[in-house]
């Protein structure tokens, strides 16, 4: 379904991602975990279509389509949604007129339920209260509830590939439980996961049976492994990892 | 900016101010004090400083005040058909039906009224031209051409001497009125001086809403909306103004407020350039004395090479009074946005705040934002916030990710930019507000 080939990515200059190979199917699950500065990010907004991140090496395939000339907003009509580490603010665009908006944009016809009522119901399954469509985006939300905002908006566009980053960061334990209740979902419905995390305590709450777990170290992925390798992280931490595996 | 072109209108140079006085006089029977004034204004011309950065001279623009009454308007159907068509753009027409509530359009430089004067009339609400209004009311007789000093610029005498049309509007002691009142300029003549002058009374405990729309139905090359408004806001009394301005890229306006608040009085006015003309140079004043408060809201959308210059001075007179100056500037087609409103303190316990906010859309459009706060007391409490940036690339990112197009999100930002500016006007005006910033922007790309 996405296959990243030899991708390699530079900022200024200086390469974050080099030469890296991934492959993910209709369904999977993949853990991507990495010490800060990795370019874990780097691939969450290149696959997203991020302008800073359009000029790069090798290939991105999405259901064999070559993604280079897509915008973030076709790569998200296509299928593709990545969940921001830092949702921005946006001053003065209320909630629900942007959530009927992308409604809009990722529906087809109108089913049994009005997108006012879809609105509703997922605002209600990520814990907010009704009040949070009169708010604007991100205005004034802490950092949980903005992630939830995040996960709400996936439930809503319902795309083939979510790639979340690191929706655990800043985050309180209650918003915790109702993030991973929803990535859970959304896997169940079919939806790939790829998931990019720090840390151990989401992933305790997901269903990871048939997870891939990838070690990044410098812009690429060192080594996989299954859901075990995440236990191992939280254990000994990513240096022992990688003068074990020999990724150093 | 641009200097208007001497070569591009003749006739109006040769026309005197005296021979235009002699030809508004001929045409209209007003009172001898009246004309009076004029000629005050006339000799005044004669060594006012030309303070005007854009136009040279006001004599271009010729005034010729003409009434061209419409009678029997019962309601819109009976407007012309070209005037209909224009209060449809401007989402008015819909809201009017739904509430019937009161109209009054001055097309060019005559007035047409309505019988929605004689409802309003009944309620304790007076809306007369306001060349009757002098012969009739002393009340409108006693606050006319009061606040403001003739001299004071070429275009301040020009006004004085050459004004046309405007209303009256007379609120009585304790009778508030929720449903919004209504008054359109249309300006559709060549080379034409459209001079409104309004004179507004709300009398104590008094509460009432105003719409004022400009606009212009057909591009006139070169005019000039030279308006002034003297309002007296007495004790206790609520005057909510909304300015809705959509001129064509040929007008330049230069609308004067001049606003005397009194003990716990309430003025605000919320001024919306949606096509702010080729340029339009404000500099109101406004007074306030014990526990007044006045709220200065403004935005404008710079579009298609305009000029605009938005100056003023909230003057507070009396303790604990309050003034707000709030604008917000959306700039594009090399259009030149000042914003220099300030706000003078002078008794204690007053408070004042004043915030400018531009976006610039494009390289070439270009913002210059000098908030001025000054105080003559210990105790008053005045602050000041100005920020002028561009669409943050992460916000646009982050709207494009959710599938909207460069051009939606654009919208959208923008939309959002202005919004709590807008925010306490009636939903009809909001989204008309939007559609034209959609607009703007579209013709942006």
């Amino acid at each position: 379904m996405l296959e990243l080939k030899n991708l390699g990515v530079k900022k200024d200059g200086t390469a974050i991602l080099q030469n890296l190979n991934f492959i993910a199917g209709e369904s999977d699950f993949h853990v991507v975990m990495g010490p800060n500065g990795s370019g874990k990010s780097t691939l969450a907004r290149t696959l997203a279509g991020h302008p800073e991140y359009t000029d790069y090496e090798g290939s991105i395939e999405f259901k064999n389509r070559d993604l280079s000339d897509l915008n973030p907003d076709e790569r998200l009509i296509e299928g593709l949604m990545m969940g921001f580490q830092y949702p921005p603010r946006i001053k003065g665009v209320n909630i629900k007129r942007f959530l009927t908006k992308v409604l809009e944009k990722v529906d087809g016809a109108e089913g049994p339920e009005t997108k006012e009522e879809k609105i509703k119901s997922a605002t209600g399954e990520l814990g907010f209260s009704e009040d949070l469509l009169s708010r604007n985006i991100n205005d004034g939300l802490s950092g949980g509830e903005r992630k939830r905002l995040e996960l709400l908006q996936a439930r809503l566009i319902e795309p083939e590939v979510l790639i979340l980053d690191e929706p655990d960061s800043g985050v309180d334990v209650d918003s915790l439980e109702l993030i991973s209740d929803q990535i859970n979902h959304l896997h169940d419905q079919g939806t790939t996961i790829i998931l990019i995390t720090h840390y151990g305590s989401l992933l305790e709450e997901i269903d990871l049976e048939d997870a891939r777990v990838h070690l990044f170290k410098d812009g690429n992925i060192v080594t996989s492994g299954k859901a075990d390798l995440a236990g191992e992280v939280d254990e000994k931490g990513f240096n022992q990892i990688y003068e074990e595996c020999g990724c150093n | 900016m641009v200097v208007i072109n001497n070569t591009g209108v003749q006739s109006s140079q040769e026309l005197s101010i005296e021979r235009q006085i002699e030809k508004i006089v001929e045409d209209n029977d007003e009172p001898k004090w009246v004309t009076d004034l004029r000629y005050r204004g006339m000799r005044a011309f004669q060594s006012a400083p030309q303070t005007d950065p854009v136009i040279a001279d006001p004599l271009e623009f010729l005034s010729d005040q003409k009434e061209t009454p419409a009678e029997g308007i019962e309601s819109l159907d009976d407007l012309p058909e070209e005037t209909k068509s224009l209060l449809d753009e401007l989402g008015i027409n819909e809201m009017e039906q739904r509430a019937i509530a009161g109209l009054s359009i001055q097309d060019g430089t005559g007035m047409i009224d309505s019988s929605f004067r004689d409802k309003w009339e009944k309620k304790g609400v007076v809306m007369a031209p306001m060349n009757e209004a002098l012969k009739r009311y002393p009340e409108a007789r006693e606050r006319f051409m009061k606040l403001y000093d003739s001299g004071a610029s070429q275009l301040a005498a020009y006004h004085t001497a050459v004004w046309n049309g405007g209303i009256f509007l007379w609120v009585k002691e304790g009778v508030k009125e929720e449903i919004p009142l209504h008054l359109f300029f249309l300006i559709q003549q060549e080379a034409l001086t459209q001079a409104p002058h309004i004179v507004i009374l709300a009398e104590p405990e008094s509460e009432i809403k105003l719409i004022e729309g400009c606009t212009s139905p057909i591009l006139p090359k070169h005019s000039l909306h030279l308006d002034m408004t003297e309002a007296y806001i007495e004790e206790g009394a609520k005057l909510d103004l909304t300015v809705l301005q959509n001129w064509p890229e040929y007008v330049h306006t230069r609308p004067t407020q001049r606003v005397k608040v009194a003990r716990d009085a309430r003025f605000s006015v919320t001024s919306v350039g949606l096509g702010p003309g080729k340029s339009n140079i404000t500099d109101p004043h406004y007074w306030v004395e014990q526990g007044g408060r006045v709220d200065v809201n403004s935005i404008i959308l710079g579009r298609k090479d305009s000029y605009v210059d938005l100056g003023g001075v909230i003057h507070l007179e009396g303790e604990n009074s309050t003034g707000i100056n709030n604008s917000k500037a959306v700039i594009m087609d090399k259009s030149e946005v000042i914003t220099r409103g300030k706000i003078d303190a002078a008794a204690s316990g007053t408070k004042g705040h004043i915030s400018c906010d531009g976006l610039i859309m494009d390289d070439g459009s270009s913002m210059e934002t000098y908030p001025g706060l000054s105080s003559r007391v210990e105790d008053a409490e005045l602050s000041h916030e100005a920020a002028i940036g561009e669409i943050k690339s992460e916000e646009l990112f982050y709207l494009m990710s959710r599938g909207l197009d460069e051009e939606e999100a654009t919208q959208l930002i923008v939309q959002g930019f202005v919004e709590p500016v807008i925010e306490d006007l009636p939903e009809e005006y909001l989204s008309e507000i939007r559609k034209i910033i959609e607009l703007a922007l579209k013709g942006e790309k």
